[in-house]
């Protein structure tokens, strides 16, 4: 019977250090995955491996259950990356069979992440998976497992909220900007100051459509260098805000100890700048933008706090949005579970009737030879027969299926024992389903 | 039959106005998630559905009267309910923005509902005035009304858009909503829109009178004041915002102020004023 299991370690249960020591290069990957088709033990595997987590996916199914295949694992990753038994069992995790559905469905969905919600682990899932198939690591059961991953990741993301809204300070400036102008192409962002923060949001903005930059700093040597960066423009500060006149969207930063926009000139540059947008996001401590300049029309002020406001509470937001989708991720890899039981079990179920009905077919063909039927009577035998072998093949059949959606009984052992006592010949990469 | 068909229409309108509303007022977050696609396609269904309703029942009710449907002013309500979904369905259409529904399909299920009301009133129009110029005149100047109210309801967007902006409360409704420059200048093609079709149907109108002998034209109408005075407000506007500047939270403000302009002309004249618009 096909044993799913996985082992793997993630940010939640290892630091640093151990999971580098347990990264697999994209050659390593390679190679592991060749080593476990020539070594017949394991018959599939995926192998992801990210800053985050390194995981094995693996399907085996010449053991006798899931334990036994998760112990080939862990040995291969011991002996593959010298690593002592006993912190592999500390730091890592095993899963087997619906547990292992339910991990893999959980990552791709990004709600194993450290941000729920963020995007780029369905691609290293992709990635890690399409290496693996072209490695010949994924066959039947892993391209089903892993395809549903993705469906069920697009799903959660379609129907939950747990990817929207900003959850860093300077996506949420972009958002914020977002909501204000009509599009962001041929805008100008204006750096007052410069900083780390400051630099981060206007690259935001820039990779988000802005066009032009420009910077304003007393000192205009410093101007100049954060310019350069940018590729920007770089202008003296001066206090009637002249600088600002092009600016649709400013990010102030500078360490002065006072405001050094203030309402009546900002009002003014407005006035010169027809009322176009403003969008000024103030991430100084002291405070670089006079409150105040927010009830001047057409201009929209954000200081950190309130950019911080909108960060904690779509986090907030994220975490009830994770409890549905865990709801989501539950269900999905049960009904997964249960349709991979059924096809699992299908190709016996089917040898066992062709069985039957060849044996019945040889036997009327054989029968018809030796009498002299009329046609009627031809007819009400075959079909006698055919009842016969439906009516016998009925409460195996009956049971075998109770027995996989059961799920407790273990129906493997009905399917070896069917296998074995009727000498069926069945074809393990029969993939209709 | 065909007030069957009118009652269908109207409760169509209703349903459609009713989750076009509701698509955006629901909570934010929590199970809203999964019941707004459900609701928003209900709410541009119901709307679809309802316009292609309303379109056989003006169409049965043409065949029937003989003329263009335009006797009385509660009988034009069921054409510029007509002219309102027609110039939102193409606006979704163009700009995918189907929350314009929550604001302007209301006004055009009361519009409706006016009509129903009234819809016993059979007033006689005029033989002269039985022929294709009623048509031109009053479906130029009608459909221009309802490129007014969709520029009323970008205003509505916009003005409630900003103000969520500035009391940063981030909620979903702001994800629906366009961004301010969005509304703004989607409103700003709108009036555009509106008083290129209302200035057609007002020339319109005018040669008409050169045609018309048997109805004693008067310059002085009410009815022809108060559209010029609405036909000034937009032109106004739209003045202020090219060579002023003026846009954003003042266009939203005009938009409004055009949108009782419109109404005052529409229905405040004929209800108090004498008008040889009114056909009594």
């Amino acid at each position: 019977m096909n044993q799913i299991v996985s082992i793997g370690t993630s940010h939640h249960v290892a630091p640093i250090d151990f999971r580098e020591k347990l990264a697999f290069s994209e050659a390593q990957i390679i190679e592991s995955l060749q080593h476990f088709r020539e070594s017949d033990q394991v018959q599939e595997a995926v192998i992801l491996s990210t800053c985050n987590r390194v995981e094995i996916y693996a399907v085996a199914n010449a053991v006798r259950n899931a334990d036994a295949a998760a112990k080939i694992l862990a040995e291969f990753l011991s002996r593959y990356h010298q690593i002592g038994v006993e912190s592999l069992k500390k730091w890592t995790y095993l899963h087997h069979n619906l547990e292992t559905i339910r991990h893999l469905f959980r990552v791709t969905a990004s709600l194993d992440s450290m941000v729920v919600g963020e995007s780029q682990i369905l691609g290293q899932v992709k990635e890690a998976y399409d290496a693996s198939r072209e490695a010949g690591g994924a066959g039947t059961i892993l391209n089903r497992l892993f395809t549903k991953a993705f469906s069920v990741g697009k799903r959660i993301r379609s129907e939950t909220t747990i990817a929207t809204g900003a959850v860093s300070i300077s996506y949420a400036a972009v958002e914020l900007a977002k909501k204000i102008f009509n599009t962001l192409e041929g805008k100008t962002v204006a750096i007052v100051g410069a900083g780390e923060m400051s630099e981060l949001t206007a690259k935001h903005l820039v990779s988000n459509g802005v066009s032009n930059v420009i910077v304003a700093n007393r000192t205009y040597e410093r101007a100049v260098k954060v310019a350069e960066k940018f590729n920007g423009t770089p202008l003296p500060y001066d206090s009637d805000l002249s600088f600002l006149i092009d600016a649709d969207i400013v990010i102030s930063s500078t360490d002065a100890p006072d405001y050094l926009i203030k309402r009546r000139p900002l009002a003014e540059v407005m006035r010169k700048r027809k009322h176009r947008y403003m969008f000024l996001i103030d991430i100084a401590v002291p405070r670089d933008i006079e409150p105040d300049v927010s009830k001047i029309d057409h201009a929209f002020l954000y200081n950190i706090d309130d950019l911080e406001t909108v960060v904690a509470s779509n986090l907030k937001d994220r975490q009830q949005e994770a409890t549905r989708a865990e709801q989501i991720v539950t269900d999905e890899a049960k009904r997964f579970y249960d349709q991979l039981q059924i096809f699992q079990v299908n190709p016996t179920i089917k040898a066992l009737h062709q069985q039957f009905r060849e044996i019945a077919d040889t036997e009327l063909q054989a029968c018809f030879y030796k009498t002299t039927l009329s046609d009627q009577q031809e007819a009400a035998v075959a079909s006698m027969t055919q009842a016969i072998v439906k009516k016998l093949l009925h409460y195996p059949m009956q049971n075998l299926r109770c027995a996989v959606n059961d799920g407790d009984t273990d129906h493997g052992q009905y399917i070896q024992a069917l296998q074995e006592l009727f000498a069926l010949d069945v074809n393990d990469d029969n993939s209709d389903m | 039959m065909i007030n069957f068909l009118f009652l269908v229409t109207l409760l169509i309108y209703l349903a459609a106005s009713i989750f076009q509303t509701l698509s955006l007022a629901i909570s934010n977050r929590s199970e809203a998630a999964i019941i707004r696609p459900t609701i928003e396609r209900v709410a541009f269904w119901g709307t679809s559905i309802g316009f292609a309703f309303l379109t056989l029942f003006i169409a049965l009710w043409w065949l029937t009267q003989g003329h263009f449907p335009m006797t009385h002013w509660t009988d034009s309500t069921a054409f510029f309910a007509w002219a309102i979904t027609l110039i939102y369905l193409i606006i979704v259409r163009l700009t995918h923005l189907r929350t314009l529904g929550s604001f302007v399909m209301p006004v055009a299920f009361i519009a409706i509902l006016i009509s129903y009301s009234f819809a016993t009133h059979t007033a006689a129009l005029p033989e002269p005035l039985q022929n294709y110029w009623l048509l031109a005149h009053t479906s130029l100047i009608f459909l221009g009304y309802a490129a007014f109210i969709a520029a009323f309801g970008f205003g509505l967007m916009y003005l409630i858009a900003e103000r969520k902006i500035r009391k940063k409360t981030d909620t979903l409704l702001d994800n629906l909503l366009p961004s301010l420059g969005i509304s703004d200048e989607l409103g700003y093609r709108c009036t555009i829109l509106g008083v290129i079709l209302l200035t057609m149907g007002v020339i319109v109108g005018s040669l008409w009178t050169q045609y018309i002998r048997d109805v004693p034209w008067r310059w002085l109408d009410a009815k022809v004041i108060s559209t010029l005075v609405t036909w000034f407000i937009y032109i106004a506007q739209i003045g202020l915002r090219q060579f002023w500047g003026w846009h954003g939270r003042r266009a939203a403000y005009a938009a409004i102020l055009g949108f009782v302009a419109v109404l005052c002309t529409y229905v405040g004249v004929d209800l108090f004023l004498d008008s040889m618009h009114t056909y009594r």
